[in-house]
């Protein structure tokens, strides 16, 4: 008996002499893991200072309502830029949405088969292929088709990009939602497609929207499959089988341009764009966020509720 | 002392009475119940009579089979790959397995509460009680209402909630949530309740008032419960099942079977001796 | 495996032995005493006592177990009858006490003795017994010798009782009857446990109440 107390003893000692040593290395990685966000956010925060910086002083009324003005004369703004932008992403998105949504939900809840695994393995491959690529597809089979540039082309570019992203956090979104109400709808007696539609789908909203939104950001500074489709102009939207004009391809526009007007424009433009993706990021997670059927909203009220 | 019986003298089917004669009818008749999954057998040739307006009690350790059976019951099993279900089990002569009905509306004779609350997460009290009856077309606001009082005060649950009826189901206490649960379930009016290890997840005061509240709905209902509490058995139910690595071990009236089990195997699990 | 119930049923079964022999003792030394007239009143008085507060201690231990362990099947039967049997044993060690004070009151009665009398006292220790084996081996087989035994007592009583109003002798006579009377009613309480011992084994309850109902019913 005593030799078990004694080792136990012993056993203690042992922990004594090791806290020290450990409490060293809990702070020290500690500082490491907190500098490498540092060191991930410097280059993010400088941009976004170097873009205020340099933009602020391009924008007026003017700079967001006009037609571009000569080369070179620094008359002039982006209005078509920013139309033709709300116009394409809007548009891609009716497109790449719906059907990413809705290949998400087969993947989830009807995906337990040869068809959904193929299906799944294609998406992810999708998803890596290099934008440029993607303009060109479209290039090829709308574009040299029709036998001009026109904004569906773009439209379709841009939603190639889109849905992969939507199907996938769809897919991860619904997935999470737990089982049991699955279950407890089947018990119910509920149709299956009832089931998907109006309960998993309401409690995976909020990571759904997440997606939508990363997926609209995503698109919303595509450069590549733009050049290939929409071309650019510097006249606002006339119709659907004309070149519009879009944020990025001005920004790129104004930027090989070798005149200090230009640039100016440019990081103007570049500062319009980056608030645009920011303002439609908060305005929806706001909405959602204090909606009171929204899930999240409910888990907010939940916390609340039991550390009052 | 109590000899190694077979399992065929363990059943009395009909169970005993007491000594008044029981002139109630079967409700449910589990008839040569098999669940495998990916062939091994979870359920083996389960035959189980459940009287009208009785509380029937399953028990058994872990992995004995017991909730598989429960799920059988109300063809919770389509949802599950690879399981494969064959027998009978009738509701009042209709065998829910057989191809000719329409399983999704003899389902909803059944209904069935699950071992951690689970009321659906983005709806109001008043929406969940009603969810069964809205999703599948049921508009009437009148009706609707009077369900939702109706069922609600059946789960003793009504006096709680009735001045916050738009009240999110998730900022109920878990106790609430799973008598939510049992409202939501007695909604769509079904005939017989399954319960699996309703009180587990609860706190003792919740799982008393579910214990009350099963006793009174035995008035109307007929109950199938999965419990891993003996006492809990022996307070609400009036026949016990206790099964064992899928084959069904002992079935009689409460009271006998745990002050005089027939069978060995039973005598050991509910005194404690493995399980 | 052990489990937690099983140290409460291990002292649960020891102190109802030490009853039991405690018993056997004392009903032994009562009916010498008032065969042989040695006046061994303090000594079973004690006895009786001791067994008593054994009682006491199994009640305390019965409930015991049951606010904690709430026993079922086996576990919960022995529980149930070791009250039953308990009791029995405290109801032994009172007659035995009630039989020595015979002696005590009225002296020597070793005289009154008669060939009937020592039939029933040999039945009696018999009975005691095998009641208290029968315990400890939860053998339901010697129940049917304590009925038997429990039945002749009985038809001694009934036999005796009225030959000993007539008798002339008083003395003699109320030591016989208070004699009859205890050991008549240490019968009953003997079959009494045997029930409940048969209850531990099968499950049922008294097969013999009937009968004893019937034994109390005007003779016709």
């Amino acid at each position: 008996m005593n030799s078990i107390q004694d080792r136990r003893q012993e056993y203690r000692s042992l922990f004594k002499q090791n806290v020290a040593k450990r409490l060293l290395v809990d702070k020290a990685v500690r500082i490491i893991v907190f500098s490498c966000v540092i060191i991930a956010i410097i280059p993010l925060g400088s941009i976004l200072i170097e873009v205020f910086k340099n933009g602020l002083t391009a924008i007026s009324i003017e700079f967001l309502t006009e037609t571009p003005g000569s080369v070179g004369s620094g008359e002039g703004g982006i209005g078509p830029a920013i139309q033709g932008t709300l116009i394409i992403v809007g548009l891609s998105s009716m497109i790449g949405v719906p059907i990413g949504v809705m290949s998400g939900i087969f993947l989830s809840e009807y995906g337990d088969n040869a068809l959904a695994r193929f299906v799944r393995f294609f998406n992810d491959v999708f998803m890596e292929f290099p934008s440029i690529l993607l303009g060109i597809f479209a290039f090829l089979i709308i574009v040299l088709v029709l036998g001009h540039f026109s904004v569906w082309a773009g439209a379709f570019a841009l939603s190639l990009i889109m849905f992969p992203i939507v199907a996938r956090t769809t897919e991860e979104s619904l997935k999470m939602v737990p089982m049991t109400y699955r279950e407890a709808g089947t018990a119910l007696g509920l149709k299956k497609w009832v089931i998907t539609f109006r309960i998993v789908i309401s409690a995976a909203k909020s990571g759904m929207v997440t997606g939508i939104l990363l997926s609209v950001s995503r698109i919303g500074g595509e450069t590549a499959p733009l050049i290939m489709t929409i071309l650019g102009s510097s006249q606002f939207f006339s119709s659907m089988d004309t070149p519009m004009d879009a944020l990025p391809l001005r920004i790129w526009r104004l930027s090989l341009l070798p005149y200090d007007s230009a640039q100016l424009q440019g990081w103007g433009a570049a500062l319009v764009l980056i608030m645009i993706i920011i303002g439609i990021n908060l305005g929806i997670k706001y909405h959602f966020m204090n909606k009171k059927n929204g899930f999240f909203g409910q888990l907010i009220k939940q916390r609340r509720n039991t550390t009052k | 002392m109590t000899a190694m019986t077979t399992k065929s003298t363990n059943m009395e089917a009909p169970p005993e009475f007491s000594s008044t004669i029981d002139t109630s009818k079967y409700k449910m008749i589990a008839e040569n119940v098999t669940v495998s999954y990916g062939g091994i057998d979870a359920v083996k040739n389960v035959t189980m009579k459940f009287k009208e307006k009785s509380v029937t009690a399953l028990i058994g350790p872990s992995g004995c089979g017991k909730t598989t059976f429960l799920r059988c019951l109300n063809r919770m099993h389509d949802m599950t790959k690879n399981a494969k279900v064959t027998g009978k089990v009738m509701i009042d002569d209709i065998d829910l397995y057989s191809k000719e009905i329409d399983p999704i509306y003899h389902r909803r004779k059944v209904g069935m509460v699950f071992q951690k609350p689970n009321p659906f997460p983005t709806m109001s009290v008043y929406d969940n009680v009603t969810a069964g009856l809205r999703l599948n077309g049921v508009r009437d606001k009148k009706i609707l209402d009077e369900i939702v009082e109706d069922s609600l005060k059946m789960a003793y649950l009504w006096d709680e909630v009735k001045n916050d009826l738009k009240k999110s189901a998730i900022e109920l206490s878990g106790g609430q949530q799973q008598r939510l649960c049992i409202a939501r379930a007695l909604a769509i009016q079904p005939e017989v309740l399954l319960m699996d290890e309703p009180a587990s997840a609860l706190d003792p005061i919740a799982t008393q008032k579910i214990e009350e509240t099963i006793i009174e709905l035995k008035n109307d209902y007929t109950i199938i419960i999965v419990t891993h509490n003996m006492q809990q058995a022996i307070r609400v139910s009036d026949y016990t099942g206790f099964m064992y690595l899928g084959d069904l071990i002992e079935f009689r009236e409460t009271k006998k079977l745990f002050t005089d089990p027939k069978d060995e195997l039973t005598a050991k699990y509910v005194q404690g001796h493995f399980g | 495996m052990t489990r937690l119930i099983d140290p409460s049923l291990h002292k649960l079964s020891f102190i109802m032995s030490e009853m039991g022999d405690m018993v056997i003792e004392s009903i032994s030394l009562a009916i010498d005493s008032y065969l042989t007239g040695t006046n061994t009143k303090d000594k079973v008085l004690k006895l009786s006592d001791a067994i008593r507060a054994k009682y006491f201690e199994v009640e305390d231990l019965t409930f015991d177990m049951l606010l904690k362990y709430q026993p079922v099947a086996d576990d919960f039967r022995l529980i149930r009858s070791s009250t039953e049997i308990s009791y029995a044993f405290s109801r032994f060690g009172r007659y035995a006490y009630d039989i020595t004070l015979v002696r005590d009151l009225f002296g020597d009665v070793s005289e009154c003795t008669n060939a009937s009398l020592v039939e029933s006292t040999k039945k009696v220790k018999h009975m005691i017994k095998a009641a208290v084996l029968s315990f400890a081996e939860l053998d339901i087989r010697k129940a049917v010798e304590i009925r038997e035994d429990e039945k002749f007592i009985d038809r001694i009583y009934r036999e005796r009782l009225p030959k000993l109003i007539e008798s002339t002798n008083t003395r003699c006579a109320l030591a016989e009857t208070l004699l009859l009377r205890y050991l008549e009613r240490i019968g009953d309480h003997a079959v009494f446990m045997s029930d409940a011992i048969n209850y531990i084994v099968t499950g049922k309850h008294r097969p013999s109440e009937e009968r004893i109902a019937s034994h109390t019913k005007t003779e016709n």
